[in-house]
């Protein structure tokens, strides 16, 4: 990153909802229980208030049998200005 | 969606510390109020409160557990739990510094002992209060 430049805000988008219904309609708590989450946190996940570890992440994938980049996306967009001291 | 295990204990412990410490803050600071600065009496006070936390504490997570299924912590449970302790240890370390100060000034033992006792309740009262936020709100 070049010194004095704000860093790219990282939004961490997912498709587990719809790839659980595809899936024989899998249940929050069947998925929570292959991944050995618990279904709080996939619910968390899903509902993308909790971005998981890369292990989790590929745990997800490997149940639905696809790349990790068709279950997770991830937007960049500009960060806001930080208000520099005058 | 109810709650995990962990959120429920965590509120089982924040519920415990708070009645439990309500009434040794409210019993000392009377005992305080009027004059008692032998420390004999807040020790015996103190390992009734520590007793009767214990008896909440178990109690609470029986409840917990037989209204829903005791799970394993998971990652986002650790992350919220570190996340928390390290928000919230501040308060621990103004005490350290205030008490520290105390003694410099010579100030008696159970002024010293009150602060902190006061600063380890409010730091842990704070990480708890900062773990159910982080679960309602999101990490």
């Amino acid at each position: 990153m070049t010194k004095g430049s704000d860093p790219l805000r990282a939004t961490v988008r997912n498709h587990i909802r719809s790839l659980r219904f595809a899936a024989s309609e899998m249940t929050q708590q069947d998925l929570a229980n292959r991944i050995g989450v618990s279904r709080q946190t996939l619910n968390a996940i899903e509902g993308e208030k909790y971005s998981p570890s890369l292990e989790v992440a590929f745990r997800i994938a490997r149940v639905f049998g696809k790349p990790l980049e068709e279950v997770f996306t991830c937007q960049f967009e500009a960060a806001p200005p930080r208000k520099r001291p005058k | 969606m109810l709650p995990s295990f962990e959120e429920k204990s965590v509120w089982v412990q924040l519920i415990g510390l708070v009645v439990v410490f309500a009434g040794y803050f409210g019993i000392s600071g009377v005992m305080l109020a009027n004059g008692v600065t032998e420390m004999a009496p807040y020790v015996s006070l103190f390992a009734v409160a520590i007793v009767l936390l214990v008896v909440v504490q178990i109690v609470g997570h029986i409840a917990a557990a037989v209204i829903g299924k005791p799970e394993p912590r998971d990652e986002r449970d650790r992350l919220i739990g570190w996340r928390a302790e390290s928000n919230s240890s501040w308060l621990l370390a103004t005490g350290v510094f205030a008490a520290i100060t105390g003694l410099l000034f010579e100030f008696e033992p159970v002024w010293i002992s009150h602060v902190l006792l006061a600063s380890l309740f409010a730091s842990e009262a704070l990480k708890l209060v900062l773990q159910i936020v982080y679960y309602r709100r999101g990490v």
